[in-house]
């Protein structure tokens, strides 16, 4: 299995144990994907791991935007702004970058 | 996520490509670890008789699918089947017309059980069952969206998917498993839904959607979750809680609710629709999810259940339900609890019954009131869902699971057309990504499939300008909003049905019973609310 | 309905391939009226009259045997269908074209088999009695290559004429909603499981 700064992922890129996150596996990670993590992809990513903490699954993208927007301004709340941020999908790549487990299903 | 391939280019016509033999060759999905596979009790990995088990296996699936026996032994070889497959016609992988993905299976079947392969395998083609042969079977039946088209074209009916079906069973059997149908089978049959939506979080999602409706359209539809004694349950995939362009339907089905004023919830404990059992051949998890929808039902005391937009559901909940779980009609005496939900459906209703077919119903009733102009801004076609159009029914009418969705749609939408007759109705190709196939490590496979697809509807959009693409599948929408853009469309105009209902659905305002709905009046209602 | 229209016309497979189409149904119309005009060998006595009806088609045998080289051509012709051909999907076209050719060649050439003695031998092969034979070629390889077919009949894809019959995708009725088919294994099981279900029915609160 591979790993990131010493830390396990499984073969799509994601932690295996959940609370080996940290923030320079998020930069190293994001590195991996030519994406240098600004002050914006911070704020997508505290919220998904705030919204991680209390309900135990990713937000869903219409809860992702909504919040964002209310957040940090209307102009951030839609998934195009999202897109800009994680090209590869704020729900996959997102959530690999802030820890969380991949979100499967029929999406 | 594998990058390296071309992404076909789309002929004018659909041709026949030349065979490309092993170009889809591969090691297939992720494998399943223990952590899915036990829940499921399945090997957690490979088991070391495994030729053994899986002959085993074959036999007892043998004995109990007549289905199964009869398409592995009336194939003539006839060829008919070849080029049907979107997944051939995509790929040039021989391997992927279907009678050859069926003869991987079948090459070992008469091997083991015919007479003329037991002794005579070259002449026949039997094959035994060895390290190469499983890895050929677990890569190409993950090549195969058990789409059943193939089964139209063939002249006793064979029907892959059922061969595919059976292959999974036995890879499960010997401990090889699909990561992603394992993973996610385990969360639906444990919390109850695909992707593993705890009810707090279905909860603050709908809550979130009552506000969204309500700023927008200042009405307050309602989504309950969990509430018993309502008239209707319904069972609609959990992607239309999380995913896009998914929930836009799941606005719309409220909105019709809402108009109906018929009272409605969903259940946190059955929160699924789709149910992957099916993908994997599995009767008893299959019945285990569709055993949840019972509990639910029975628990909320509701007398009708509905399924939302989604393919293989409406497949499992049309054809099956009623087998594994008694939603339905004619339960045996002895089945106490079959007997005691069915005592307690509404027999007027179609049980189960589909959202289309409902909303098909109160469009014919008048029911509803629809401003089609709100949608003139599109020109849409319908892409029939595989398991929808060659596995079920609607409006119990011949030939209504074609004719309800287009009309519901016309009934909203001043636009339309239709792709090609040849690959529409029950000759639709696949999306692609139906069959367990909608996970990023088969992307690849992904994307060849939808050729075919993605061609019929560069036509029309040559021809019609059509802009919209409607399904009424979870997976048919999620898989193209994936692969669109790789052929040059717009990820965004795959939309649900629902979602242009919602848009050209005229709600009656608060205080209609007052007078006519006067704007001025509604407005000082909401500026004093607030 | 739907299956009658499947086994006379082939409806499936014209939607799928018109040549196959074509070949496959010459073939199989040709056969069918060959084996009915065959029946006056077998017939005890006059042949009733309705049999009269086809025997003016002696030329069927020309549409079998076209029909046979055609799904023929194809077979080594198309690389799709020369992929999935096993070596035995060969013998077999070769055994019915040996068969029907040679048939063919008693009907239409000069050395006519003595049609008479025939159906002394095959009605007393009916009756376990071993009658003379004639014994031109043609009629013993003829005959011969029927023997071997109806032998190798249960045990080859031949078995696709009855197997036709019980297609589940072509046979089955629509009525799902209506009805519960459970199959008897199936049955069997959730009786074995029953307790454990309603265990797991009633703790999930
Ligand atoms: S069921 Fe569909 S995907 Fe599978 S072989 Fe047939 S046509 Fe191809
Ligand atoms: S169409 Fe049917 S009979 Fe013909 S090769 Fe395909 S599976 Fe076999």
């Amino acid at each position: 299995m591979a790993e990131i700064c010493g830390a396990e992922v499984d073969e799509e890129g994601f932690l295996v144990d959940l609370s080996d996150w940290n923030k320079e596996i998020a930069v190293e990670m994001a590195k991996g994907d030519d994406i240098e993590l600004s002050e914006e992809h911070w704020d997508v990513i505290n919220f998904l791991r705030d919204y991680f903490e209390e309900y135990q699954i990713a937000p869903a993208v219409r809860v992702l935007t909504k919040a964002i927007g209310k957040q940090f301004g209307k102009e951030k709340g839609n998934s195009k702004y999202l897109y800009s941020l994680f090209p590869y999908g704020p729900g996959k790549q997102g959530c690999r970058f802030a820890g969380l487990p991949k979100p499967t299903g029929c999406i | 996520m594998a990058d390296d391939f071309e992404v076909p280019k789309l002929p004018t016509y659909l041709e026949i490509p030349k065979m490309n033999e092993g170009v889809m060759a591969g090691d297939g999905p992720f494998k399943s670890v223990e952590e899915f596979q036990t829940p499921l009790g399945f090997p957690g990995a490979k088991v070391d008789n495994w030729q053994e088990v899986a002959i085993n296996k074959m036999g007892e699936l043998k004995s109990k699918y007549r289905s199964v026996q009869v398409f592995l032994d009336a194939c003539v070889k006839c060829g008919a089947c070849t080029d049907k497959c979107h997944y051939f016609l995509g790929s040039s992988d021989p391997k992927n017309m279907p009678v050859a993905r069926q003869d991987l299976f079948r090459s070992v079947y008469r091997r083991h059980f015919t007479f003329a392969g037991k002794y005579f395998p070259k002449l026949v083609g039997a094959k035994e069952l060895d390290d190469a042969m499983l890895d050929d079977w677990y890569n190409y039946f993950h090549q195969c969206s058990q789409c059943r088209r193939c089964s139209v074209f063939c002249p006793y009916g064979i029907d892959t998917a059922e061969i595919s079906m059976a292959a999974r069973e036995v890879l499960d059997a010997v401990g090889i498993g699909q990561k992603y149908c394992n993973q996610i089978l385990g969360k639906a049959i444990t919390i109850g839904n695909n992707l593993g939506l705890p009810e707090p979080a279905l909860r603050d999602t709908l809550l979130d959607l009552e506000e969204e409706i309500e700023e927008e359209t200042g009405v307050a539809v309602k989504y309950p979750l969990d509430q018993k004694g309502a008239e209707i349950l319904l069972i609609t995939p959990s992607a239309d809680f999380f995913a896009e362009p998914h929930i836009d339907g799941l606005i719309g089905y409220g909105k019709v609710f809402h108009q109906d004023g018929v009272s409605w919830t969903m259940s946190s404990y059955a929160s699924e629709g789709a149910n992957f059992g099916m993908f994997i051949g599995s009767y008893d998890i299959m019945r285990k999810a569709a055993l949840r929808i019972r509990k639910a039902a029975l628990d909320l005391e509701v007398s009708r259940v509905m399924v939302g937009e989604c393919g293989h559901a409406w497949r499992v909940a049309y054809s099956f339900w009623n087998t594994l779980s008694g939603v339905g009609a004619g339960a045996d005496i002895s089945d106490e609890h079959a007997m005691k939900l069915q005592n307690q459906l509404d027999s007027r209703y179609p049980q189960p019954q589909h959202i289309i077919e409902y909303t098909h119903d109160l469009i014919q009733r008048n029911k509803l009131k629809f401003d089609k102009s709100a949608n003139d801004d599109r020109t849409v076609t319908f892409h029939d869902s595989c398991n929808v159009a060659r596995a079920t029914n609607m409006g119990g009418i011949p030939n209504g699971q074609f004719i309800l969705p287009r009309e519901v749609i016309k009934a909203v939408c001043n636009n339309y057309v239709d792709m090609e007759r040849s690959t529409i109705m029950e000759s639709t190709f696949c999306c692609g990504g139906g069959g367990g196939l909608l996970t990023d490590d088969l992307m690849e496979i992904r994307i060849k499939g939808a050729m075919p697809r993605m061609q019929a509807l560069k036509e029309v959009e040559k021809t019609d300008a059509v802009d919209t693409l409607v399904a009424i599948c979870a997976i048919c929408k999620s898989q193209f909003s994936k692969v669109l853009p790789k052929f040059d469309f717009d990820p965004y105009m795959i939309v649900s049905a629902h979602q242009l209902v919602s848009e050209a659905i005229i709600m009656d305002k608060p205080q209609t019973d007052d007078s006519e709905a006067e704007m001025p009046i509604e407005e000082t209602i909401t500026e004093t609310v607030e | 309905m739907r299956m009658a229209r499947e086994v006379v016309l082939f409806e499936s497979l014209f939607k799928s391939n018109k040549w196959t189409w074509l070949f496959g149904w010459l073939f199989h119309v040709g056969l069918l009226l060959v084996l009915i005009r065959h029946a006056r060998y077998f017939w005890p006595g006059d042949l009733p009259e309705i049999f009269l009806l086809v025997q003016p088609f002696k030329y069927a045998a020309f549409a079998m045997v076209i029909g046979l080289i055609g799904l023929m051509g194809r077979r080594i012709a198309v690389e799709r269908i020369r992929y999935i051909s096993a070596p035995s999907d060969y013998l077999m076209l070769i055994l019915m074209l040996v068969i029907g050719i040679s048939g063919a060649v008693m009907t239409f050439t000069s050395n006519h088999t003595d049609v008479i003695m025939v159906k002394q031998f095959a009605s007393g092969l009916l009756t376990f009695d071993w009658a003379n034979l004639p014994t031109e070629v043609h009629f013993l390889v003829h005959i011969f290559m029927v023997f071997v077919l109806m032998a190798i009949f249960p045990i080859s894809k031949l078995l696709h004429v009855p197997g036709v019959f019980f297609s589940p995708t072509r046979n089955q009725v629509d009525d799902a909603r209506k009805k519960r088919h459970i199959s008897p294994w199936a049955l069997r099981q959730e009786k074995e499981q029953e307790v454990r279900l309603n265990e797991t029915l009633g703790k999930d609160e």
